[in-house]
């Protein structure tokens, strides 16, 4: 059969329609004619004969549309046909329409955007060539779970020995910014220090120029830059001479050899400007480790036959190294490693947004039902007239359809607003936030959401309403009767729609409970009147006594502003800017290497950090200037938190007590105990109590930590007011060192909650509106019940019953629907919410008090939204209930 | 009102359609009436069933149709078989016969 001349025909005749039913209608009058004239000839009168001849047709438009039936375009026309009728019929119902499609909108809207991030952060692959091959690596402590940066000397002998990497580099894990000067004010600019190989790992061309080239991380090579389009746009004007710049990175001359594209972004979390070789100097010990490791696996190759091998290197390591621990190789695949803290909450977000959209669904479903008991008259017609069931379902469903495209398109306009709004006011630290955007991919799910949720809503009420019931409907009189079943089915959805309702209430009122703890913890300082902000020094403050130098006069000066109650530097902030931990040894511990290492976190400050940030002193004494730590053979003192005190020494007086720091070895330096502090936060709000070590930040050990410091500024007023003061005496100092990440204490916890605020947020949003749309239903449900009992309860009323029993007969209807939907939804609660466990900051995911409470405003709002329609059933008059027959 | 033989399956309508344009152009009722004669009453196809018929054989190539005068003056519409209309007129013909002969067979067996 030739398709491409029937697809032909059809189209012919679906162009030139009114000329095939005119030359249609025209034969059939001829075959009429015809035949009539054969019964003339048979001796019949000529009217006789027309008629008989009519009759033996049959129905003209009968004959019509069996002829249309015959080409494939009819089933076109058929669709069109009902496309159009639906689109008047919900034109007819304006106000049902509306809210319908504001519902679907609401809920596809929602599942879009949402997915729209899942999609590009959690499911596209990264956009690399080949990305599977693109592996993170690190070490931990054997027996540790958790994946830790390399030290120098790990990451040199992998690089050397290893045969499974087609390329290994490292970004250096410290900083994440460079100062940049000579270009005007020196500002920070987001980068990182990579070795050489790094770019060849990800296969990405640059725009312009080259990546490293090996033997750039050498030794004694002079230093290099690539950087991003972005800051050659905004800093260099596009200049198209760019490789023959250089920039002042911390001090140090970098020669610009290359230019990345905008959509290369890595580490991705934030914007990344500058990519600058990082120097693998021979390292003096096995520590610090503080170099993340990645490679592109040779083809062929698995992670677990890698990982083996690094095992095998970093063991020949440690032997090299015999007082430090012994650590083992850990990889994992890139994407993981830059999307798994994300994933739990996104997929959570997900699932809260799909019962969103479940709950919508059934509020859409239930219209639908109540509209169809109101349509089933005009249903009825239809069938007495001969359309089969079939025929009114498919119309029906079609009529939903049109409904759910009406609301999927709506919500796709929704969904591009909240993902544009998401990216510009949402929390910004999200892996591959770039990448986000509504696709085809995207457009896809969508489509499907929509039409499955057009099915979902439409399926129900179609069927219910063309139940073969001809007679009651056209009948008109009974109408409670023929609608029981639909009245059956529209209860159990509500029932159900209240579960999920309380679902989704449950989950955030867990959330909400477990924020307000978490905002309720102290960091341990005092927050009011404190501005921070960040000043590294450049690498010509190089030896210990300049870096020295500079902040006892920079501190000075501070100091003297007006305004300025005290001043204090240190290396770490609360509640969550650690910059590094550091194992321990108390003396008369031992020097056991196969015990797991104790950690602490470890910091330098000035004398008076304490004093800024109002950390109380519990025992002994704070740092002071005098302390006299500037040579090699002054004894080293540490001040400890007091909860290194309680665990390490309980009992005993820790003051005047010694501990080593570093790797566990004999021969480390002793520093002794001066001081015990209150316990702050350094490792988020969330993290458990655990021993802290401060040092003074003029020891000769800690000059080179002591280079990127945070400035601690207490003022007697407005914090804020104090920053330009700030900015000049620094700028007094050295105007090639920027001021940079400046922020009140306050905006440091702020910012350090953002992740849990805003999806306990989002998840307390979805729940709002989940309570609404099922007290809409509910209302809805119950105000129909009555509209459909009026009858009934004004016999009751003229029989005698009270108002009091009627409101209470109605009243019974919602709230039997109210405990059949709560005892499913706190089942369905205490099987799900073990899910977001990992979400909450000590709050059991059965807390009884978010249950109860959650449960006791559903039902409030519940009796509210069957309250309203019962009271008015109470003032049903009964004369004009009867009458209304 | 129903066909007099209900068991005129469509595949054998358009064969004997296509058998009536063998013999010369024709219009509806007339293809009609002479199925009806040549059958001697025993197939009466009404509209309801000859004109779907026709569309289906335009579509399939097998007919064209004009429009003409008729033999009492009226303006009617005429099918013409066409080239590949007679090869599958003959193609069916060949299996019907085959079948009739097949299944006169397996009854008289």
């Amino acid at each position: 059969m030739n398709i491409f001349r029937h697809l032909k025909a059809g189209v012919r005749e679906l162009v030139r329609r009114d000329k095939t039913e005119s030359e249609l209608s025209e034969e059939l009058s001829a075959y009429v004619q015809s035949a009539a004239d054969a019964k003339v000839q048979a001796g019949a009168t000529r009217e006789e004969a027309l008629r008989s001849a009519r009759l033996e047709m049959g129905g003209v438009e009968s004959v019509k549309h069996q002829v249309r039936a015959v080409g494939w375009e009819f089933g076109l026309e058929v669709f069109a046909q009902d496309v159009r009728y639906g689109l008047r019929m919900l034109l007819k119902a304006p106000l049902f329409t509306a809210v319908a499609v504001t519902t679907i909108a609401l809920g596809i809207g929602a599942n879009t955007a949402m997915f729209s991030l899942v999609d590009a952060i959690l499911l596209r692959p990264l956009p690399y060539p080949e990305p599977e091959r693109l592996i993170v690596v690190g070490t931990h402590q054997r027996g540790e779970s958790e994946m830790s940066p390399m030290g120098t000397a790990d990451f040199l002998a992998w690089r050397d020995r290893q045969q499974s990497f087609e390329h290994v580099a490292i970004i250096d894990g410290a900083g994440g910014s460079f100062a940049l000067s000579g270009m005007g004010t020196p500002e920070r600019i987001p980068g990182v220090g990579v070795s050489a190989n790094f770019f060849s790992i990800f296969g990405v061309a640059p725009l312009k120029g080259r990546g490293f080239n090996p033997g750039e991380d050498s030794p004694g090579v002079p230093g290099v830059a690539v950087i991003s389009e972005n800051f050659w746009r905004d800093h260099l004007n596009s200049d198209p001479e760019v490789l023959n710049r250089t920039l002042t990175l911390n001090g140090k001359q970098h020669a610009i050899v290359g230019v990345m594209p905008a959509g290369f972004r890595f580490p991705s979390r934030r914007a990344v400007d500058i990519w600058a070789i990082h120097t693998l100097n021979p390292p003096d010990g096995r520590p610090p480790y503080g170099l993340l490791a990645l490679g592109r696996l040779k083809p062929g190759i698995g992670v677990r036959q890698a990982e083996a091998e690094l095992d095998q290197i970093v063991a020949q390591v440690t032997t090299q190294y015999p007082s430090s621990p012994e650590l083992d190789g850990v990889m994992m695949p890139m994407k993981e490693w830059m999307v798994s803290d994300f994933s739990t909450a996104l997929l959570v977000l997900l699932g809260a947004i799909a019962l969103l959209l479940l709950i919508a669904v059934v509020n859409v479903a239930n219209l639908l039902l109540a509209r169809a008991t109101a349509r089933q008259r005009e249903v009825a017609v239809r069938m007495a007239l001969g359309a089969s069931r079939k025929r009114v379902v498919r119309q029906l469903l079609t009529e939903s359809a049109v409904l759910s495209l009406l609301g999927g398109v709506t919500g796709l306009l929704l969904a591009w607003l909240a993902v544009r709004a998401f990216l510009a006011f949402g929390p910004g630290q999200m892996p591959r936030l770039n990448e986000v955007g509504i696709n085809s991919g995207v457009l896809l799910f969508t489509f499907v959401v929509c039409v499955g949720s057009g099915i979902l809503f439409g399926l129900a009420p179609a069927i219910e309403s063309s139940r073969p019931s001809l007679t009651d409907p056209l009948k008109d009189t009974n109408r409670s009767s023929s609608s029981a079943s639909a009245h059956r089915t529209h209860r159990a959805l509500l029932v159900f729609e209240v579960a999920l309702a309380l679902l989704l209430m449950i989950g955030s009122g867990l959330l909400i409970r477990s924020f307000v703890r978490l905002s309720g913890v102290s960091p341990g300082v005092e927050t009011g009147h404190v501005i921070t902000a960040a000043i590294s020094l450049p690498n010509k403050y190089a030896d210990p006594p300049k870096i020295r130098q500079f902040w006892q006069q920079f501190l000075e000066r501070v100091q003297s502003q007006p305004g300025v109650k005290t001043a204090g530097i240190t290396m770490s902030l609360p509640p969550n800017l650690l910059e590094i931990t550091n194992p321990f040894t108390v003396e008369g511990q031992g020097y056991d290497r196969h015990r797991q290492l104790q950690l602490a976190e470890e910091m330098t400050v000035s004398p008076d950090y304490f004093l800024a940030l109002g950390i109380p002193l519990l025992k002994g004494r704070f740092f002071s200037p005098s302390d006299r730590v500037e040579g090699e053979k002054d004894p080293m003192i540490v001040i400890i938190n007091e909860t290194m005190a309680k665990q390490y020494f309980s009992g005993k007086d820790p003051i005047g007590s010694r501990i080593q720091t570093g790797d566990p070895d004999p021969s480390a330096p002793w520093e002794t105990i001066v001081g015990v502090v209150g316990d702050v936060k350094y490792s988020g709000l969330d993290s458990g109590p655990g021993p802290t070590i401060y040092v003074p930040y003029n020891e000769n050990a800690w000059a080179g930590w002591a280079r990127e410091m945070y400035l601690v500024v207490r003022s007697t007023g407005n914090a804020t007011d104090l920053v330009p003061a700030i900015r000049t005496q620094l700028a007094g100092m050295d105007s090639a060192i920027p001021l940079a990440q400046i922020r009140t204490m306050e905006e440091l916890l702020d910012e350090s909650i953002v992740q849990q605020r805003f999806r306990t947020w989002l998840i307390s949003g979805f729940a709002a509106l989940a309570l609404l749309l099922s007290a809409i239903g509910l209302y809805a449900l119950i105000s129909y019940s009555v509209s459909q009992r009026t009858r009934e309860i004004g016999v009751r009323v003229a029989l005698g019953a009270q108002r009091s029993n009627v409101l209470g007969m109605v009243l019974r209807e919602g709230m039997q629907l109210l405990v059949f939907g709560l005892l499913l939804g706190l089942v369905g609660a205490l099987s799900v919410t073990r899910i977001i466990r990992s979400l909450l900051y000590s709050t059991s995911s059965t807390d009884a008090l978010s249950f109860i409470v959650t449960s006791l405003t559903l039902i409030a709002v519940a009796l509210l939204a069957c309250y309203i329609p019962a009271r008015r059933a109470t003032k049903v008059d009964p004369m004009v209930a009867l009458r209304y027959e | 009102m129903p066909d007099k033989n209900t068991a005129l399956v469509q595949g054998t309508l358009d064969m004997l359609i296509l058998k009536t344009l063998a013999l010369e152009p024709m219009h509806a009722h007339g293809i009609g009436l002479r199925i009806e004669q040549i059958s001697q009453g025993v197939f009466q196809v009404n509209p309801g069933s000859l004109f779907p018929a026709f569309k289906r054989l335009e579509r399939a190539g097998w007919v064209n149709s004009e429009w003409r005068a008729t033999e009492n003056n009226r303006r009617a519409k005429y099918y013409v078989l066409t080239a590949s209309g007679r090869k599958q007129l003959k193609s069916e013909t060949r299996d019907w016969k085959a079948q009739s002969v097949a299944i006169a067979r397996i009854l008289e067996a």
